[in-house]
């Protein structure tokens, strides 16, 4: 089998697609890698003066409990992956803020009565203003998906049809070895083939990063970049097993692969895309016109019932419990409606990338995305954290509230609340984290679908070499 | 000649590869265009509701001062065939006389759903590409190299037949046949698309759509000669084959990414961005200056703007402004249904204040925007273009290009509707200039006679001539024409002098 394996190899190794796969390979990367260099500082720098100008928003709030309580903790930003460089994932889509909104005046005499911070989603329009041409974007997830699956048809299209034609498979299968050993020699040999200039190139990109001073990759960096690396392997594999299995069964290498590329095309470039416009069409969740719409009537509803039901002046204490509920009411509400309209819009596209599974490249950037935490799985871990936080932030207003013994304990009025000064530095900060636990979650069905593909291939190449007559 | 274009044609006619161009073509067009005409027919929907809120908002604004005339894109309906700038633009702008609109002050209608966005989105031109060089590729690889291999060349040429017409016999053949499964599928979705209800094309339209068909004809040319020319070089068909798969790669899917992604940090717009806007911001501190002049000597010192007119209603004044589009203006003015007893007496001041107050912020936009037009064409038109030109180094670039103009969806075109809206603009002005709204008591105030928007001309909008989108799409046609004629001669010359 390592004869094979070797002779497949050495045969490789001096051929002309070898060459061009390792320019190719190696161009790509340096580019990856220089994009990055470019434009990651200037994103954590701009996470960075962003996270601060938030914090000092909150310190110029001024030590009233009142006031923290009202006008929130200030935007929330979405912490920058450093191994963005390996799936873009589509992260200009997905904004990287989660705001709070509050109204400054909702209802009472003068507008005394103010919103309270409530948090709210806002979409990104990063191509309303830009007119440059739209391009996909050159990460590892498009050098691996679309380049890599390429090639690796194109090294194993003709290793058993090419053979065939020149009559050398005869020639082979009439020594003493069976035909498994012939067949995984033939995918072993194509395999190393390619990993070498994969490596070779994965080495110099990182190579070129982490000699950079301003990006510093950790240790869960280095360890994802590794899980990254084994995932492209496992990739390139279902390509070589698919390969193998059209060039076993067809006469011809020309016949081969027009079939192998017109499998490419369709699963590889059309099928992602097409499936997500197809399915998303199923449902249509609320538009920004319906969202702004409910609001209105939700907060005329509020403020006719504010109206109608408001105690008299002559019993401050129950006017002040029913303003108070009013608008911590008014802000949950408002709240709600922003995360259904949040909801409806994430099971539309959660189903077109459930569907969109059938094609591998859109497993394996699923994966790559996962693992390098950008993309959609992890915009949706963003969203979760700025949700406990606000969690977390409403209990420390609350229990802040309780432990002062003057207060009247009604939230959501200035003279209800504790009047004692809060310390901005007690109020917890948000810190946007990423866990790699929660990402095997996510990737695992991922990675087992791929490891089905890769198996059902292998197992089908395996079943039309050894059925093929020579 | 004939006899070899038929035995040709008859080769290719037969193979696996012809079947499988066909069916390709035909189940992605199909698929695709079916998914493009249902989101057409979204956004036109859209853009229906759309049209007639703005209208139903201004007509119910009782001052003139206080109403927003908004004007609309309409989706293109050959945005199906090559969506460009089309749908990801803005295709609502405001139309306020302190303020000359741009595409870079459009927003877009509320019927979006931007988590989709994270998937590419294809057009029909998208799919030809791919799919018509990729087979314009396997047709040529073989067509000097197998023969050669396999001898029928030397058989072909002890013939008396010229090398020219055996050239030109298989580029005619070849072309015939990868005509098939472009037209077919085309046709295809030109019935699907008159299927539709929703969908008018105009005779005008059916030209464009020639365009395109033409400039697709032309980019498979292209690739077919760049096919041939690997395989007269090569005269090896496993070679020839590998060099060819590699060179679409290169072409179709590396380079238009990369070479966009290597170029994207190196433009830093920031520096001009900010000098441009601070001229913006000091013209409109002149203007400040001159506005609060003109209130300390107006007949009543040192009174506010609102000249303590009140009632039921509301004063506004605001400055609105953005520095990455160099937006910033100034809109003022007010809403009143009724005015008391009290206010009367001052509402000549006010009008007095408004007649002064208008024509200055008219006069500060339009200085303003002689600057930040200048500033946004540096900014944001310039680095397109050099995309553009750079993206064009590889027919893809070319035919995207082309096909973009024919459509009506390129940058050129998305520019003809904001030229119109700042036309609006200006025609909405002389309209008000004429009927003196701006000193006028409907101006601000309602308490006697609501404004009148029925006689207010309306906006329309008609997508350009096709003599303009054949104008604008001939230097690319006329691209990629030389590109086919140059390499025809290329590989003239190549098989001429080949020995066999």
């Amino acid at each position: 089998m390592w004869h094979i394996a070797k002779r497949e190899l050495y045969d490789n190794l001096n051929s002309l697609r070898f060459a061009l796969t390792t320019v190719l390979l190696l161009a790509l990367m340096l580019t990856n890698a220089v994009v990055h260099l470019q434009k990651h500082p200037n994103r954590l720098q701009k996470y960075r003066a962003s996270v601060t100008k938030s914090l000092d928003g909150l310190k110029a709030r001024g030590d009233s409990l009142y006031d923290i309580a009202q006008q929130g903790p200030g935007l929330l930003y979405k912490k920058p992956s450093s191994l963005r460089f390996c799936a873009d994932g589509g992260e200009a889509f997905l904004s990287d803020v989660v705001g709070g909104a509050f109204l400054w005046s909702i209802s009472g005499s003068s507008g005394r009565l103010k919103g309270f911070w409530r948090l709210d989603y806002p979409v990104a329009t990063p191509n309303l203003i830009n007119i440059r041409p739209a391009v996909t974007k050159v990460d590892w997830g498009f050098i691996i998906g679309y380049i890599l699956s390429l090639i690796a048809l194109l090294f194993t299209f003709d290793s058993i049809s090419g053979e065939r034609e020149h009559g050398t498979l005869r020639l082979m299968l009439a020594n003493p070895i069976p035909r498994h050993t012939v067949l995984i020699g033939k995918f072993l040999g194509a395999l190393i083939s390619i990993i070498i200039p994969l490596s070779l190139a994965v080495l110099m990109n990182l190579l070129v990063i982490s000699m950079s001073s301003d990006v510093h990759l950790g240790v869960d960096a280095w360890g994802r970049l590794g899980i990254i690396f084994l995932i492209a392997i496992l990739y390139l594999c279902l390509f070589l097993a698919l390969g193998l299995l059209v060039s076993a069964r067809v006469q011809r290498r020309a016949v081969s692969l027009v079939i192998l590329l017109l499998a490419w095309v369709i699963f590889v470039v059309f099928m992602p895309s097409t499936l997500a416009a197809i399915v998303s069409g199923f449902s249509s969740p609320m538009s920004t016109d319906e969202l702004w719409k409910r609001r209105g009537q939700l907060y005329e509803a509020r403020f006719a019932r504010y109206d109608t039901h408001l105690p008299r002046e002559s019993e401050p204490s129950k006017r002040m419990q029913f303003e108070g509920e009013h608008v911590i009411q008014e802000a949950q509400e408002q709240e709600r409606l922003s995360h259904e309209q949040l909801a409806q819009k994430t099971a539309q596209a959660q189903f077109a990338r459930t569907i969109t599974r059938i094609s591998p490249v859109a497993i394996v950037q699923h994966l790559l995305e996962s693992f390098a935490g950008t993309g959609f799985n992890r915009h949706l871990q963003f969203i979760e954290n700025t949700q406990r936080y606000a969690r977390q932030f409403r209990e420390f207003v609350a229990d802040t509230d309780r432990a002062d013994p003057e207060s009247l304990h009604i939230i959501g009025v200035r003279e209800g609340m504790s009047q004692k000064p809060v310390s901005p530095d007690a109020v917890p900060k948000f810190e946007d984290t990423l866990s790699l636990s929660k990402d095997f979650n996510a990737a695992a069905v991922d990675l087992l679908l791929l490891t089905l593909f890769v198996i059902v291939l292998l197992s089908g190449a395996y079943l039309a070499f050894v059925r093929v007559e020579v | 000649m004939l006899t070899l274009i038929r035995r040709e044609l008859l080769d290719n006619l037969m193979t696996f590869r012809f079947a499988a161009a066909v069916f390709i073509t035909m189940l992605l067009v199909v698929a695709n265009t079916v998914v493009l005409i249902r989101n057409y027919e979204q956004r036109l929907e859209s853009y229906n509701t759309a049209v007639k809120t703005h209208q139903q908002k201004v007509r119910g604004t009782k001052t003139y001062s206080a109403g927003d005339v908004v004007v609309d894109r309409a989706p293109n309906p050959l945005s199906i065939f090559n969506v460009g700038l089309d749908k990801r633009l803005g295709n609502q702008v405001a139309i306020h006389h302190g303020f000359v609109p741009t595409l870079w002050d459009a927003e877009t209608h509320g019927s979006d759903t931007t988590f989709l966005n994270i998937f590419f989105a294809i057009d029909i031109v998208f799919v030809f590409e791919v799919v018509l060089s990729l087979m314009a590729l396997l047709f040529a690889y073989d067509a000097i190299a197998g023969e050669h291999e396999s001898g029928t060349l030397r058989l072909l040429l002890t013939h008396p037949v010229r090398r020219s017409h055996i050239l030109l016999s298989k580029y005619m053949s070849a072309m015939v046949c990868l005509l098939i499964p472009l037209l077919m599928s085309l046709s295809l979705a030109i019935i699907l698309l008159t299927g539709t209800g929703s969908i008018f094309l105009k005779t005008a339209d059916f030209l464009r759509i020639g365009g395109i068909v033409f400039s697709s004809v032309a980019y498979m040319s292209v690739f077919y000669l760049i096919g041939l020319l690997i395989s007269a070089v090569v005269r090896r068909t496993g070679t020839a084959l590998m060099v060819s798969m590699f060179v679409w790669g290169f072409l179709v899917l590396v380079y238009p990414n990369v070479i966009l992604a290597a170029l994207e940090p190196l433009h830093d717009s920031e520096p001009r961005a900010k000098s441009v806007f601070s001229q913006i911001q000091q013209m409109w501190e002149e203007f400040d200056t001159e506005h609060k002049a003109f209130l300390i000597n107006d007949p009543v010192p040192g009174e506010s703007t609102s000249f303590g007119i009140g009632w039921v209603g509301y004063n506004f004044k605001r400055f609105r402004e953005d520095s990455r589009t160099l937006r910033y203006y100034y809109k003022a003015g007010a809403h009143f249904d009724e005015i008391d007893e009290r206010s009367q007496p001052k509402v000549p001041y006010a009008q007095n204040y408004y007649r002064f107050l208008v024509p200055l912020t008219i006069s500060t936009a339009e200085r303003t925007w002689l600057v930040r037009n200048q500033g946004l064409k540096d900014i944001f038109v310039q680095p397109a273009k050099i995309d553009r030109t750079l993206l064009k180094l590889s027919p893809v670039g070319i035919y995207d290009a082309a096909t973009q103009a024919w459509a009506g969806t390129d940058l050129l075109s998305i520019q003809d509707f904001f030229d119109a809206a700042r036309q609006y603009r200006q025609t909405v002005i002389d309209y008000f200039y004429d009927k003196e709204v701006f000193e006028s008591r409907q101006w601000f105030s309602a308490d006697k006679g609501a404004a009148d928007w029925r006689t207010l001309p309306q906006f329309s909008f008609q997508r350009s001539d096709i003599k303009i989108n054949a104008k604008r799409a001939l230097p690319d046609l006329f691209l990629l024409l030389i590109t086919n004629v140059v390499l025809f001669i290329i590989i003239f010359l190549i098989f001429i002098k080949n020995e066999v």
